[in-house]
């Protein structure tokens, strides 16, 4: 309580000096679509006064009384100026041309490198925007946003043909990934060869790697922020692509007389289409698609209500054995308020599920987990005056988990009815943060957020000996399950367990010229619930679980440091970053745990903990016919658990060992070449130290077969990975003056037909007995690709 | 157009099976020697279960491929604990330690002892019953596979009990058996099947099941700590380091050493009842 005396009084300070100012706010729109831009810079020229547009092209700025030029600038966009006379308050929209050749459109817009911005205190973000994404070379010219992000520093994932990606050393669950704000379970499809995010219906996406601010929450490791398109308010536009996995439509247009606007976009793979042609497979069914919807209505120009949903959906049939269909659903109500010119606010309901459904019909058996939630969050930001910004508000999320629910298929199964215990939860968190200019070339971004979650009851909790859910066997030198002793039966009115945190976020960013800065950030997060998974990457089947009696909110901090720097007027940037992190809470799992369909899962973990560090270094060229990145990463991230009550030293002797996502070198490089009005070229090259692993030490005689011996955990490591795509574009002259528009991509991924190891299994040779090493690659070869895209 | 579909075809289906699969040479750890101890008294259904075998060997470095690893000179000696009878084993000098009236009784606790080397290890279980295999029936549907042959085997699951099953299949010309466990969690009560089929290989069609083979299948009724031990180990050994698979980790039976706690054994000491069947595909 005392804390939140001294934060007002903070605030208070700035408001008391306060004289005849005023206030200019308003929308910066693409003139183009009329999408508005998120992150576009409005600035006063000849003064450091300036502001960044919000997620809904929202920016206010407070300035002395008198007469200004008002500077709005994008990168890729035509900057515009306006006078403005500054007597009372007012607000000023704005629409900005697209500049006139493609040749400016940007790369990456890591931070706005205007004098503004090199000072804004945020630090460890990255923007990537639609455009951007899609040039890059990719699997079979499938655009994907996951795999785009794993060019920058600090952002890994196992291996092709794994789900999830990894932030500086983070597991795939501490990722909060949002899709118009609702939280995505599961990022992709076919198992991790793409991601869910159509490219067509998406905006722009922005990853926080650390500093993450006060109004997110719930995960420790990152925020990946996806906003779908509004849609196209001017004209009716259509979007297309057919390529070899997959064809793309989008549709937006106008609506209810140019005020609102709607975007649909499916998208759908067809290999299963041709799949009953060839023998092998003609029983499998393998495909996945997505559908994308979007729209909005601005009822006047302070109140504005946007719609968007997402459903997506695979299905991995092999020869009507077995049948998998797994993916989100997501939809999100958003009214926009404009209370003035200075207190912009935002009200969501959010609804995100994922379910996963495999029946194996060999056995007779149909099961079905999944996890759903509904989220009611408010927003506030308050452009007190030029030195001071304020975010403030509030968001309660109700959570419903089902592990899993076994069924018979017929009368005739061997397999019995069974329900594993429905979970429920709620949390709930407030926050304040503030964004404040303390001297000409200091400033900070502080805040608070308040979090609590409660794991509701309606259920029945096992109670163990000793209360040890797991014990340590002392005689053969193992953990085990504790022994049950007997049972609680919790009221659906009843709290089983409530935890409350404070997680205090601090950002400095320190000027040194108008091309340099230095930056530094504390967070600290905590997250609540875990994907339990005890695989290296990720997988469709894994559940989500609750904290509460058992398992303990994860809790992270993070320190990190960075240099920035902008060379030959903003061409080139520089950015050094370093961190340091831990975990505290992590769960870890005993030797031979067992995840899927048990029902009480504290049988199976141990507490553990986690700590990662590392240098980030990004060099950027922005501008030109060439443009492209540099990323390198050098880092470390281990994890240990302790026996701690269950007795023992511990998983792996209580040593600390490497993540799966421990990688010590990881290097980038990813860069475009428009030769001309036709066509263009781009690359990448990644390199990685290998995946951590853990090999055979020796080997037995048991039951007649050669049985491994294994030592410490992931102290081997794969073979180094890399790699190199190249793509082109050609799109053809005759375009030029006509409504359809139309390209070529080819594309040529892992270019030098790497052998890269997914993984490397030891095995006995069934005909000969021999023990043997054998490499999986999941591309053994180069991917050649061609996609047709089309937009009238 | 038409051309396109085909060429999208064949590319879809080419990354399908694009995985490439080699055999590679890996420097992996060694580490020092361990005892093994293979000490499984089976009881087969209707007979006396007099005649057991004991085996004692060493661990290797993985990719060592001469194995003689025989233990040789321990001594070897088994308790009924309701009984007290000790059963003493002979040693045959080729890692063999053999006894000839061993008599085995349902729910009886046993415990091992064996001496090597100056140490001494022990380990004790419970002989567990198996419930008979009732029939047997072979089909081509049964399996995941509906193009070539599978053999099901059919028993009854006793109710109210938690019950724990290994099973083990070789056909006359596998080298060696392959392993599977299974427990009534979400089967109680009712009456189970267990099907065996073999993968199809293009290249050779003798990898199949095929009319004419003889395969022989056997139940055990195990211990639940068996059963936790055995199905790491069996996946383990079928995961070998698949990204989708657990990291593999030291496997620990219940042998232990009383006098160098951290010099323990690997193996098993178990004490099943179990079933068995011979089956010629028709």
């Amino acid at each position: 309580m005392k804390n939140s005396v001294i934060w007002i009084c903070l605030f208070m300070s700035t408001f008391l000096f306060a004289q005849e100012k005023f206030s200019v706010s308003g929308t910066i729109k693409d003139k183009k679509n009329g999408e508005t831009l998120l992150g576009a810079t409005v600035y006063l020229k000849g003064t450091s006064n300036g502001a960044v547009t919000n997620e809904y092209g929202f920016f206010s700025l407070t300035a002395p009384k008198g007469t200004y030029t008002l500077v709005v600038s994008f990168i890729g966009y035509e900057t515009i100026s306006k006078e403005i006379n500054l007597t009372v308050d007012q607000t000023v929209n704005f629409e900005v041309k697209e500049a006139s050749t493609s040749l400016d459109t940007v790369v990456i817009e890591a931070e706005e490198s205007e004098r503004v911005s090199i000072r804004k205190p945020q630090m460890s973000v990255a923007k990537l925007n639609a455009a951007t994404i899609k040039q890059m070379p990719v699997v079979l010219g499938e655009v994907d946003v996951i795999k785009s992000i794993q060019m920058l520093p600090g952002v890994t994932n196992s291996g092709e043909g794994t789900a999830g990606f990894n932030v500086r050393g983070g597991a795939a669950d501490q990722n909060l990934v949002l899709l118009d704000e609702a939280i995505i379970y599961n990022t992709s499809h076919f198992f991790g060869f793409f991601s869910v995010f159509n490219a067509d219906a998406i905006k722009d996406i922005k990853l926080y790697k650390g500093d993450i601010p006060a109004k997110y929450g719930g995960r420790i490791s990152s925020v990946l922020d996806v906003r779908q398109k509004d849609g196209n308010s001017k004209n009716l536009e259509v979007n297309g692509g057919v390529g070899l996995i997959s064809s793309r439509l989008a549709v937006e247009g106008p609506m209810f007389n140019k005020k609102g606007s709607f975007l649909v976009a499916g998208r759908t793979s067809y290999a299963h289409l041709f799949m009953p042609l060839i023998k092998e497979i003609k029983d499998d069914k393998i495909s996945f698609y997505d559908l994308n919807l979007k729209a909005n209505y601005e009822i006047n120009k302070n109140n504005k209500v946007y719609l968007s949903g997402y459903f997506g959906r695979d299905i991995f049939d092999i020869s009507q054995f077995i049948k998998n269909r797994y993916g989100n659903t997501s939809a999100n109500l958003r009214w926009n308020h404009v209370f003035n010119e200075k207190l912009f606010s935002n009200l969501s309901l959010i609804y995100s599920k994922y379910d996963y459904q495999i029946v194996l019909d060999f056995i007779k058996l149909d099961w079905v987990a999944d996890i759903s939630n509904f989220n009611l969050k408010y927003d506030l930001r308050y452009y007190a005056n030029d030195k001071l910004k304020l975010d403030f508000g509030v968001s309660g999320i109700s959570y419903d988990f089902n592990p899993g629910e076994v069924k018979p298929t017929d009368p005739s199964s061997s397999i019995n009815f069974r329900k594993l215990d429905q979970k429920r939860a709620f949390e709930a968190a407030a926050y304040m943060s503030a964004e404040h200019e303390l001297t000409d070339k200091l400033t900070a971004q502080y805040g608070l957020r308040f979090s609590t979650f409660s794991r509701l009851g309606g259920q029945t909790l096992s109670n163990y000996a000793n209360n040890l859910p797991v014990v340590y066997n002392n005689e053969i030198g193992i953990y085990e399950e504790g022994e049950e002793i007997g049972t609680t039966d919790y009221k659906k009115s009843k709290s089983i367990k409530t935890f409350a945190n404070v997680e205090p976020r601090l950002g400095l960013s320190y000027q040194l010229n108008d091309n340099s800065s230095l930056k530094a950030s504390y967070t600290r997060s905590v997250q609540y619930v875990h994907l339990l998974s005890n695989t290296v990457s990720v997988t469709p089947v894994d559940v989500w679980a609750p904290s509460g009696r058992y398992i303990k909110p994860q809790k992270s901090n993070q320190f990190a440091a960075g240099y920035y720097r902008n060379f030959n007027d903003k061409k080139y940037s520089l950015e050094f970053e370093t961190y340091y992190k831990n975990v505290d809470n992590r769960i870890d799992y005993i030797d031979g745990s067992n995840l899927i369909g048990t029902n009480n899962i504290e049988t199976e973990i141990l507490n553990g903990e986690a700590r990662a560090y590392g240098l980030e270094v990004l060099f950027r060229k922005n501008k030109g016919k060439f443009k492209g990145w540099i990323a390198y990463t050098l880092s470390k991230s281990e994890q240990r658990a302790l026996g701690g009550n269950a007795g023992g030293p511990g998983i792996n002797k209580g040593n600390w060992y490497n993540t799966p996502y421990d990688r010590t070198h990881d290097l980038s490089i990813t860069g475009s070449y428009d030769l001309n009005d036709k066509w263009k070229f781009s690359a990448n090259f990644v390199y990685q130290t290998g995946r951590p692993v853990t090999y055979p030490n020796g080997q037995y005689q048991y039951e007649g077969i050669s049985i491994a011996s294994f030592d410490e955990r992931n102290a081997n490591r794969l073979p180094a990975y890399h790699r190199l795509d190249l793509s082109a574009t050609f799109t053809p002259t005759k375009n030029k003056n006509r409504r359809w528009q139309s390209e070529w991509v080819f594309g040529l991924y892992n270019a030098y037909a790497r052998k890269n190891a997914a993984s490397i299994s030891f095995s006995q040779d069934f005909d000969s007995g021999v023990n043997e090493a054998r490499r999986l690659s999941i591309f053994g070869s180069f991917i050649p690709s061609i996609t047709y895209n089309f937009k009238f | 157009m038409k051309k396109y579909i085909k060429l999208s075809a064949i590319l879809a289906v080419f990354i399908m099976f694009v995985a490439c699969d080699d055999k590679i040479d890996v420097d992996v750890p060694e580490a020092a020697p361990r005892l093994v101890i293979e000490a499984s008294l089976d009881w087969e259904k209707g007979t006396v279960g007099n005649n057991q075998t004991i085996k004692l060997s060493t661990s290797t470095p993985y990719f060592q491929t001469t194995l003689n690893t025989s233990v040789i000179g321990a001594s070897v000696k088994v308790t009924n604990n309701n009984s007290n009878v000790e059963y003493n084993f002979t040693d045959q000098n080729n890692g063999d330690y053999t006894i000839n009236n061993f008599v085995p009784v349902i729910g009886d606790s046993y415990t091992l002892e064996v001496i090597h080397d100056g140490e001494t290890y022990t380990a004790t279980e419970n002989l567990m019953p198996v419930s008979p295999i009732i029939n047997v029936e072979q089909s081509l549907e049964g399996g995941f596979d509906d193009e070539v042959l599978d053999v099901t085997i059919f028993f009854d699951d006793p109710a109210g009990i938690d019950n724990y099953y290994m099973f083990s299949n070789k056909e006359d010309s596998d080298l060696f058996a392959e392993l599977e466990t299974q427990s009534d969690e979400f089967s109680d009560g009712n009456e189970q099947n267990e099907f065996f089929e073999k993968d199809k290989d293009d290249e050779d069609p003798e990898a199949e099941y095929n009319p004419g083979d003889t395969v022989n299948i056997k139940m055990y009724g195990i211990s639940q700590r068996y059963y936790n031990y055995v199905t790491l180990l069996v996946e383990q050994y079928d995961a070998g380091g698949d990204p989708f698979a657990a990291t593999p980790a030291e496997i620990k039976g219940n042998c232990i050493n009383i006098t160098n706690e951290s010099n323990y054994a690997f193996g098993y000491f178990r004490v099943t009842e179990f079933d068995q069947v011979d089956y010629t595909f028709q």
